[in-house]
């Protein structure tokens, strides 16, 4: 129905795709994974014409194709299920649906009450039942999913693609979002299925495609996959493969006997945590294991107090922390390092000494004045001790090397002198080099009694730093990982083959 | 889950609150101004503030009586008449205005009823409506605008309500849609207060205008009429500066006080109205200039400004009148026994100068 | 010296509007000031100087406010009213004494600053639409309390006016003042720093555990004193409270000298001596028009040219 092939698509430095071939085909489920920076979004994109590849064919009903924008694809039959859903929210439910093609009457007008009864029709085809007169705002995130999805069978669809279609819906929904699925696969559409919800996979699709550093690593049929292998083939190791020590600058190895300094306790976060509950003693870096999207930077979000906790608790050194506060959370001693270094971390308009001294700031003040000498001393001795690359404390953070922003960063932190550190993919867009070095302060800083919890979505740097792993799957704690299971063999297991939550944590 | 995070937030939100409500409180309940002889001011006056027509009623210009108008004689005594005021009575001339038919009503015993639109074109559309709708017999209306009137005037023709418009005209047929019209001429003003100019200055040397808000009809007017005078008149003095000071005191001060210091030798300031002029008696006074030195002119009449006369600062005002009160309802009074009016009423505004501004303090508004 | 320093530049594109976004504003008062020595009859005298810098004093005070306002990447649009409001609190007040009434009027600045930075802070009502809301109320409370303008006779409140130290001005003085005081809190003070990174980068400031709402409403607070300052002073000088028409358009002088002066609308810097220097620009320009008699519609021209010549700057900076 659709392939490409050859498809090389590069961005100024990065080669996001290269050489995939990739075929979607009338009435089969196809599901598309692979982790973060895989390619699996620009291939979207370039089958849904937001982006042309440098090279490779698009094949379409079995003559080659290119579409110039995003509307010609719409209109050769090729529909986008986003997971932000790109709706109107204001307009009812039936003029969302009709959005562009409203049902004309003979003036010209749009005839309403063809339009809402045909709506209706078209939902409670789905199993959907709603007043398609409401605004769709005032309805629930899976019935504005469905109303999307609706809209695009109802546009004579022949290719659906849905990119992460489960991933605030509730599990009722998610039911009835199979069985929509089903009866597309029965009317022969084609539909293309990303997820990182294994369980879904293997219970909707037909055949899988996984995509790995821009390349296909495995195409085939999903049943013949065995789950562990799929989770080998994303992660990029072998299993069975032994680790030899010194691929990373870990030394591995702390104490774990000392007292928790943090413990979380059955954190819950609607659609994100299902009781989570984890615990890191001092001296002790504890790894977040999971695949995207398992509730790794949750976890951290909710234990620093930046996203705020429908239930459980936060203790650190055996005191409760005031829950949904990163203040609180900071003055309790954790300090969180966020995922997303250049929205959330830096300020990149300040400068180097700026940056590190913000945290700190009041401890550095007296009346409200900055002790700038006070400053200069804890700036001077943190560029040294983390060895950060810059032409002097007063360079513009947004000026220097991802691997030196980080490092300005933990410098940030530790002039806060924490207990625990949270790293949410430290090591992440950073070179080699600069990898190593973190890497080897993350140690240090552990050997100096600090508790760390690292996440990682490199296996190696995850099972290699950390002396225990807790993994995550679909926001439930399905395993821990000690002493001589710390392999990337167990995780890769723990991940692949555990059952998928409680059936209905929440509500 | 978070009891102590809301708590913490709601009560900064309700302190927040409580500190707003409790300073409007305290703005309101303790405040002590300034006293001043502005106080007094409804008590003293208003003995001799009732206008004169400018332009004879039964003249030149086309009347209008009862027979062509449409309608029956009524006493104006047993009448309701309805007053629909434009803007806000924020200004001297709106409060004056606004007095004048209240206490001209008061005097002739009508039943008065009045609305203010609050410079709202839509609402004194509503509010004349509504003044018909509670049984206003005659109106008397201060127009926002000129154009829109469609709506009422259908509405007070089908009830043969007579309506007689004061300081803007409507756009409309005269004896038909409305009886008349009282108003100032504005270009006549600005005559005058060339004339009042040339007379301080002796009809030499340099002056300069203080404009009104760009784009104003009142501007262009009043500046037209200065300007053509002066040409006529008096060639030797000579328009060497205009610039705005936005009817506004604060404006003025600004532009004088630049205006001095580039043109010293300037021998006079025209301000096309009181406030722009006493905008420029301050930057005189703050440059260290002496009564008198340069010459003033302002138009309007307020009582600031005739009292800058008597101070010395001012050298003529020129009139425009508000008080409507007394020429509206004689001219209601007159139609509605069936005698005939002028359809274009031009008040006669009056002056204050060095001669009679003591005298006439009492009469300014 | 500048004519070196240009000839320079001009190869280097970018090193030019560099050079523009962070001392153009300096080069045109320097300009203005040259062409106006030149071209204006009487220009250079101390008289006129004195002038100016009344005349610049209370669109300056309020400009300081509106440069935290914007440093926090927000806007505060009351500044007007705030003003006028705080003429209306003057007249109200001033039977107690020139001290207490202009205390009066400060307190209602903060208190609608308290106001802004409430409904931004916690409501999460956008700066520019909160700041709306109050601009209209802020006015329309200024003429329920007094009516239509009124003359004020306090001599204190006339001294404050009109009176100089050694021949410097109160208002300058206060406004210079002023001015040192803004500055020395944005370069020294942790609420300095702490407004400039959560103008910069908000998730990151609040990642960081800043008080970003504490900082927000001190913004807000600051601003609308500042501004009920300068409604004090205008008050002064014009011997009159008038809440019809002072302070109408100030939040356009204010924003347009900020921005002229290098602070740039998306946050995260706030640059005082360029404020001030934007202020004295833009009395510079209105001045020069005025004094050679052109039409005021120019005044406005010249201010818009001057405007997007600044953001055309900041914006070619921001995108390197």
């Amino acid at each position: 129905m659709l392939s490409v092939s050859g498809l090389t698509k590069t961005f100024p430095g990065v080669r996001a795709l290269s050489g995939v071939d990739f075929t979607a085909r009338a009435g089969e489920v196809h599901a598309l994974i692979g982790e973060n920076g895989a390619g699996k979004s620009t291939l979207i994109k370039v089958l849904t014409g937001v982006h042309r590849p440098d090279e490779g064919e698009v094949t379409y009903d079995g003559s080659p194709v290119r579409f110039a924008t995003p509307l010609q694809a719409q209109h050769a039959g090729i529909s986008t299920i986003y997971q932000e859903v790109n709706l109107v929210p204001l307009m009812s439910v039936a003029r969302n649906l009709f959005l562009g093609r409203e049902p004309r009457g003979p003036l010209g007008l749009i005839d309403f009450r063809r339009m809402h009864r045909e709506a209706d029709a078209a939902l409670r085809e789905l199993g959907v039942r709603v007043d398609v007169r409401r605004p769709l705002r005032e309805l629930g995130v899976g019935v504005q999913q469905m109303v999307a999805l609706a809209r695009a069978v109802s546009v004579d669809a022949r290719v659906v693609i849905m990119d992460e279609p489960t991933s605030s819906l509730e599990p009722r929904e998610v039911r009835t979002l199979f069985r929509v699925i089903r009866m597309l696969r029965e009317r022969g559409i084609a539909v293309i299925y990303v997820s990182h919800r294994l369980d879904e996979l293997y219970e909707i699709c037909d055949a899988v495609t996984v995509l790995r550093d821009g390349r296909v690593v495995h195409t085939g049929r999903m049943a013949e996959l065995e789950r562990l292998r799929l989770v080998a083939l994303m992660l990029g190791r072998e299993i069975g493969e032994v680790q030899g020590e010194g691929l990373t600058k870990f030394s591995g190895g702390h104490d774990a006997e000392a007292e928790p300094v943090l413990r979380a306790e059955e954190l819950t976060v609607r659609h994100e945590l299902h009781g989570v509950s984890l615990s890191v003693r001092p001296g002790e870096v504890v790894g977040l294991g999971g695949l995207l999207g398992s509730g790794r930077s949750e976890t951290a979000k909710a234990i620093a107090g930046a996203l705020p906790t429908d239930s459980g608790r936060v203790l650190v050194a055996g005191v409760p922390v005031r829950p949904g506060s990163t203040p609180a959370a900071i003055r309790a001693g954790i300090s969180l390092l966020p995922e997303d270094r250049k929205a959330e971390g830096i300020v990149p308009g300040l400068s180097v000494r700026e940056n590190i001294a913000l945290a700190a700031l009041p401890g550095l003040s007296r009346f409200g004045l900055v002790d700038e000498g006070r400053i200069d001393r804890i700036v001077d001795t943190f560029m040294k001790r983390l060895r950060i690359k810059a032409a002097g404390p007063h360079q513009k953070v947004g000026e220097l090397s991802g691997g030196n922003q980080q490092k300005v960063l933990l410098a940030r932190w530790l002039a806060m002198q924490p207990k625990v550190l949270l790293l949410d993919e430290p090591t992440r867009g950073i070179d080699v080099g600069a990898k190593a070095e973190v890497q080897k302060l993350i140690d240090e800083l552990a050997d100096d009694g600090l508790g760390v919890l690292l996440i990682s979505s490199d296996t190696e740097e995850l099972i290699e730093g950390s002396d225990r792993v807790v993994v995550l799957k679909d926001g439930v704690v399905v395993e821990e990982l000690t002493g001589d299971a710390v392999t990337e063999d167990r995780l890769m297991r723990a991940i692949a083959t555990a059952p998928a939550g409680t059936g209905d944590p929440d509500d | 889950m978070k009891p102590t995070a809301l708590l913490r937030r709601t009560s900064a939100r309700t302190l927040i609150t409580a500190g707003l409500v409790t300073s409007l409180a305290l703005v309101s309940g303790c405040a002590k101004s300034e006293d001043d002889t502005g106080k007094d001011k409804s008590g003293t006056q208003r003995g001799d503030s009732g206008q004169v027509v400018a332009s004879p009623s039964a003249g030149s210009g086309e009347t209008c009586d009862i027979a062509a108008f449409g309608g029956e004689r009524t006493d104006l005594k047993n009448a309701t008449v309805g007053f629909s005021q434009s803007e806000k009575e924020a200004n001297p001339f709106r409060i004056a205005e606004t007095e004048s038919i209240k206490a001209e009503a008061d005097k002739r015993g009508v039943k008065l009823l009045t609305a203010n639109a609050q410079s709202q074109f839509s609402k004194q559309i509503s509010d004349v409506q509504d003044l018909i709708a509670k049984g206003a017999d005659l109106l008397v209306v201060a127009p926002l605008n000129s154009d829109g009137w469609e709506p009422v005037l259908q509405a007070a023709s089908a009830k043969h309500i007579p309506i007689i418009t004061v300081d803007r005209k409507i756009n409309a047929t005269a004896c038909k849609d409305y009886v008349s019209f009282i108003g100032s001429d504005f270009v006549e003003q600005g005559k005058r207060a060339a004339d009042q100019m040339i007379e301080a200055t002796g009809g030499k040397g340099e002056v300069a205008i203080l404009l009104g808000t760009a784009g104003n009809n009142v501007t262009t007017e009043r500046t037209k009429g200065f300007e053509d005078r002066i040409e006529e008149k008096a060639p030797g003095l000579k328009v060497v500066f205009k610039q705005t000071g936005e009817f506004s005191r604060e404006k003025g001060q600004s532009v004088t006080e630049n205006l001095i210091q580039s043109n010293p030798g300037i021998a006079g300031i025209y301000a096309e109205n009181d406030e722009m002029g006493l905008g420029a008696v301050n930057a005189l006074k703050g440059a260290g200039k002496k009564a008198g030195d340069i010459k003033i002119v302002t138009v309007d009449g307020t009582r600031n400004a005739v009292q800058g006369i008597v101070d010395g600062w001012i050298s003529g005002v020129v009139e425009s009148n508000p008080r409507f009160g007394p020429l509206a309802f004689q001219t209601l009074d007159t139609f509605t026994k069936g005698g005939k009016v002028a359809q274009d009423i031009v008040i006669q505004d009056s002056a204050y100068t060095e001669d009679n501004a003591e005298a006439d303090l009492g009469k300014a508004y | 010296m500048t004519e070196l320093t240009l000839g320079r530049v001009t190869a280097d594109r970018d090193r030019l509007l560099r050079l523009l976004q962070q001392y153009g504003v300096y080069a045109g008062v320097v300009v203005l000031l040259l062409a106006n020595t030149v071209f204006t009859p009487h220009f250079l005298s101390a008289e006129n100087f004195r002038t100016q810098a009344v005349q610049v004093a209370p669109v300056l005070i309020v400009a300081l406010g509106m440069a935290l306002a914007i440093g926090s990447e927000g806007v505060d649009l009351s500044v007007g009213s705030v003003m006028a409001l705080s003429t209306s609190l003057i007249s109200l007040y001033l039977g107690y004494g020139p001290w207490i009434a202009a205390l009066a009027a400060v307190i209602g600045g903060i208190v609608v600053g308290c106001a802004n930075g409430a409904l931004i802070a916690f409501v999460g009502v956008q700066p520019i639409v909160a700041t709306l809301a109050l601009m209209v109320a802020g006015r329309g409370l200024a003429l329920v309390l007094l009516p239509q303008l009124k003359d004020v006779r306090d001599p204190g409140m006339a001294a404050l006016g009109s009176g100089d130290v050694l021949g410097v001005p109160y208002l300058v003085l206060i406004a210079a003042a002023l001015a040192l005081v803004v500055a020395f809190v944005v370069r020294r003070t942790t609420f300095g720093r702490q407004l400039l990174a959560i103008g910069d980068s908000r998730p990151a400031a609040r990642l960081a555990g800043l008080p970003v709402r504490r900082v927000l409403i001190i913004v807000y607070v600051c601003s609308g004193a500042l501004a009920a300052i300068a409604g004090v002073l205008a008050t002064a000088r014009l011997t009159a409270s008038d809440p019809t028409s002072l302070g109408t358009l100030m939040e356009l002088s204010a924003i347009t000298a900020v921005v002229v002066g290098g602070t740039p609308l998306s946050g995260g810097r706030v640059r005082i001596g360029g404020t001030v220097a934007g202020a004295v620009l833009i009395q510079l320009l209105t001045t020069t028009l005025i004094k050679h008699d052109l039409p005021p519609s120019w005044t406005q021209i010249a201010q818009a040219v001057v405007i997007v010549l600044a953001v055309y700057a900041a914006r070619e900076r921001g995108k390197r």
